[in-house]
């Protein structure tokens, strides 16, 4: 490494005297460092509940919109080889999925299998069932198009796809997502909030010291590195507290919320753990560090 | 080596701690700035260290407009500039030793350095043999030469003394005083401001007496109270 063309190697002591002022920063106050830290844990938890229950909430409503199908019962005077071509037409839609044939033979056999012994099917004894093609759209946005689509068929007689329920559950999860993003936007300032407060105050009890830094000609960043650094690992240690406190939330209550609460539409096991974990101990990070520096440039503007 | 030119400070609770200030201090002086509580001492020593802005007229340290100082140049300001306070204004987590390494080290200086530079200093004020001690277990005396010692381990060409002696006895007072002139004598420039009249009697040296904010009074080898020389 050379600076100004002069032969520099790394100074060991200047390394050193760098990681001893964070690691003094921690170690001085130690109440100060473990509040701000259980501050981060304790809103991490509570955050960390809040998006676990989401994500799963989420994912049941998003499956039970995907199940959504359009059936489009055909008339009973068309031919074979028109219902293939019809369904190698829907086939070849791009906003198709999948396309499902059920003969009406297939259909009274499948409604006497679901029936049995609840209804004698015996005594029908012609098939009134219509032959049907069902059909699932990629997305479920899509669901009305198809619908009419097919409706303007002249071999279908009916279509079906419980409309106004369908409806109700896209403006329900329309509804759902919005509440649900705005609860963790008010979360996620609350929780930054509430750190910054802690970690404003551990910088205050150091007002003294870091003015006196300024006076000795400290720059800006030789005085902020440490506290900055500090609040990143504050960060990040508290939000790995929080998430052992959630994980072993999610070990211990997650089957008796399966077997005890079976009316609550949440999907556990959908929720993407890792991903989430991820998530949070990089909002613990990114806070933390960002509290110490406001805070403590705050601190440097007020001396 | 220090220029006040026509320097006005008025602080945001409208106190006017300093009006129309014109003084000139050579490099290499030794200058008692001297008043009752009150007077603007402390700020004017504040304008030369950029802890204040005057709201009017300027300062020049060292050839330079403070007025025209960015923000960012205050630090190496403040390495030409030491400065030593009545309440010592040590890091009481840090010894002797590592107090005044700290100068250094925060301004980057490689750890040889630092290992040759504060034994050195800690000699010259006479605390070396308690440098691994903290503060809290120094004497008022030995607190105010570690501070001595941090203000001038980086060569500063000035040292500001904001009532060094006010938390002192009189016979310890009379040993720090001896201590800034001996630095002084070494060609730093030294402001002292102070209301101590028997150090300002004893020491006969350059005293500028404060008044309002204004300079009443400016006199070679002066004493405390004017016109009893």
């Amino acid at each position: 490494m050379t600076r100004n063309g002069v032969a520099t190697t790394l100074d060991w002591g200047k390394v050193k005297f760098f990681w001893g002022e964070v690691a003094q920063n921690f170690t001085r106050n130690v109440t100060m460092t473990l509040t701000s830290m259980g501050t981060v844990a304790v809103s991490i938890v509570v955050l960390g509940a809040f998006l676990f229950a989401r994500e799963s909430f989420d994912s049941v409503v998003k499956n039970v919109v995907g199940q959504v199908v359009v059936a489009a019962y055909l008339k009973d005077n068309v031919a074979l080889p028109r219902i293939g071509q019809l369904v190698a037409e829907l086939r070849a839609d791009p906003r198709i999925d999948g396309v499902k044939y059920v003969n009406k033979a297939d259909a009274l056999a499948d409604l006497r299998r679901r029936l049995r012994g609840q209804v004698n099917l015996n005594i029908i004894n012609t098939n009134p069932l219509p032959n049907a093609i069902i059909v699932h759209t990629r997305n479920p946005a899509d669901v009305p198009i198809v619908a009419g689509l097919l409706r303007s068929r002249p071999e279908v007689a009916v279509v079906n796809y419980h409309s106004a329920t369908y409806e109700k559950m896209v403006r329900m999860e329309a509804v759902l997502s919005v509440i649900g993003l705005g609860i963790i936007v008010l979360l996620l300032i609350a929780t930054a909030l509430i750190i910054y407060n802690t970690i404003r105050l551990t910088v205050f009890a150091r007002q003294r010291e870091i003015n006196i830094m300024q006076l000795v000609g400290a720059t800006r960043w030789t005085i902020r590195w440490p506290f900055v650094l500090e609040g990143t690992l504050s960060g990040i240690i508290g939000a790995a507290a929080g998430l052992v406190v959630l994980w072993a939330g999610y070990r211990v209550l997650s089957p008796k919320i399966v077997i005890n609460l079976p009316f609550l539409p949440l999907n556990l096991a959908a929720v993407p753990v890792g991903h989430l974990a991820l998530e949070l101990i990089v909002i613990g990070a990114l806070v933390g560090t960002l509290a110490s520096l406001v805070s403590v440039s705050r601190v440097m503007a007020s001396a | 080596m220090i220029v006040f030119q026509d320097v006005s400070l008025v602080y945001p609770n409208g106190v006017h701690a300093l009006s129309a200030v014109n003084l000139s201090v050579a490099r290499g002086e030794f200058l008692f700035l001297v008043g009752s509580t009150g007077q603007g001492k402390s700020s004017l020593l504040k304008c030369v260290y950029r802890e204040v802005r005057p709201t009017s007229g300027d300062v020049v340290v060292d050839g330079q407009q403070l007025s025209q100082l960015p923000h960012s140049r205050v630090p190496a300001l403040r390495r030409k500039v030491g400065v030593v306070f009545q309440d010592f204004k040590l890091l009481h987590q840090k010894t002797v030793w590592e107090n005044v390494a700290y100068a250094l080290q925060v301004t980057g200086t490689s750890s040889r350095d630092v290992m040759r530079r504060v034994p050195r200093i800690l000699e010259l004020v006479g605390i070396a043999h308690k440098s691994k001690m903290f503060p809290q277990e120094l004497s008022g005396g030995e607190q105010q030469r570690a501070a001595i010692a941090r203000a001038l381990v980086n060569n500063p060409l000035i040292l500001l003394c904001d009532e060094p002696t006010g938390n002192l006895d009189p016979e310890t007072s009379s040993e720090i005083v001896a201590l800034l002139a001996r630095i002084n004598a070494k060609g730093t420039t030294v402001v002292v401001a102070t209301h101590n009249q028997a150090v300002v009697d004893r020491m006969r040296r350059r005293v500028v007496r404060l008044t309002n904010g204004r300079i009443a009074h400016d006199e070679e080898r002066g004493r405390y109270h004017v016109g009893l020389g």
